[in-house]
């Protein structure tokens, strides 16, 4: 094979990863607002833990997520440092239902449910601190607690 | 249905598991590049590529034997785990010393994960270039010189996100914990 095909393949490969890297870095972590009214049950996650008052963060993890971790110690310090706000981690490792059932597709994706229990805002991918406040603002904002339906 | 709802941490390390500095990972995945580019260029100017070669052809190709010699450390990473790999002990032994301390530690399992995939990835480059399939060792290098390549430059462990589309495919993490 001629060798400047070869050094173009390579090039090309290092452009198309450099691309892939470059859109993941830009699309993790952004914050979707979810209109409508999808309400969560605890026991659609496997959980006993309450939801919190004012919002409630829910993040999705495995044990396969290298960056869950790091995800989860910026959401609790998030909720203890804002009053009626709380975090529930959900173990996707083996219960891919409940990934199918809220359509998770990467570790870690985060539901901000508002204080209603109903889904405000959705994070896929590791947020940042100012993507975290952003979505928690959107939940707060809503106040589903008090319509009458 | 008590995994998830342990109090608030069902992915909390467990008693005596160490995390590990996930620079080490990182480390490895960048040499992992380098060898899979020098695979990709041997395999483009090989018999790799060319439809009708003898297995003896193909087994004189240097790029069949350093995709061998890829898979089998991609092996030892996810069967003996990934603290035992030769670059996870080169970097504690060598580099991390001139580092610093890391500011947080990783959990082990999802770049050993990510190991297995390297491996099946490498396996089946291995086993097409065997039956004579042109540029399936070629093929196999290239995804997994981009997947190292993310993990080194970006930090993005391609072979870790993996995990739960397999399992959403049901192909891992069926009969676990709680399911």
């Amino acid at each position: 094979m001629n060798p400047w095909i070869v050094v173009g393949i390579l090039a090309g490969l290092v452009i198309v990863a450099t691309a892939i890297g470059l859109v993941a870095r830009s699309r993790a972590g952004r914050v979707q607002e979810v209109r409508g009214l999808r309400f969560v049950k605890r026991v659609e996650l496997d959980t006993d833990l309450p939801f919190g008052s004012m919002a409630t963060f829910v993040q999705f993890s495995t044990e396969m997520c290298s960056r869950c971790p790091g995800t989860k110690a910026l959401l609790v310090r998030t909720a203890e440092s804002r009053p009626g706000v709380r975090y529930i981690e959900v173990d996707l490792t083996h219960r891919p239902d409940i990934a199918s059932s809220f359509n998770v597709l990467q570790t870690p994706t985060t539901l901000v449910l508002d204080n209603s229990g109903a889904i405000a805002a959705r994070i896929g991918g590791a947020p940042r601190p100012e993507a975290v406040r952003t979505a928690l603002d959107i939940a707060l904002r809503r106040d589903h607690g008090h319509y009458v339906i | 249905m008590a995994t998830t709802s342990s109090k608030s941490s069902p992915l909390a390390a467990q008693p005596g598991q160490k995390g590990i500095d996930p620079r080490g990972p990182r480390f490895g995945a960048a040499i992992t590049t380098v060898l899979l580019a020098v695979t990709v260029v041997l395999g483009l100017v090989g018999p790799s590529v060319v439809a009708g070669t003898t297995l003896a052809q193909r087994l004189a190709d240097p790029a069949f034997w350093l995709l061998a010699v890829i898979t089998v450390l991609f092996a030892w990473g996810a069967f003996g785990g990934i603290q035992s790999h030769p670059y996870g002990r080169f970097f504690r032994a060598v580099i991390a010393p001139r580092l610093g301390k890391p500011t947080e530690l990783e959990n082990p399992k999802p770049p050993t994960f990510a190991q297995l995939i390297g491996f099946i990835i490498g396996l089946a480059g291995i086993v097409l270039d065997l039956i004579g399939v042109p540029y399936g060792l070629v093929v196999a290098a290239a995804f997994a010189f981009i997947a190292a390549f993310l993990n080194s430059v970006f930090g993005y462990c391609l072979g870790c996100q993996i995990y739960l589309l397999l399992a959403r495919a049901g192909i891992v993490g069926r009969g676990g914990k709680t399911a």
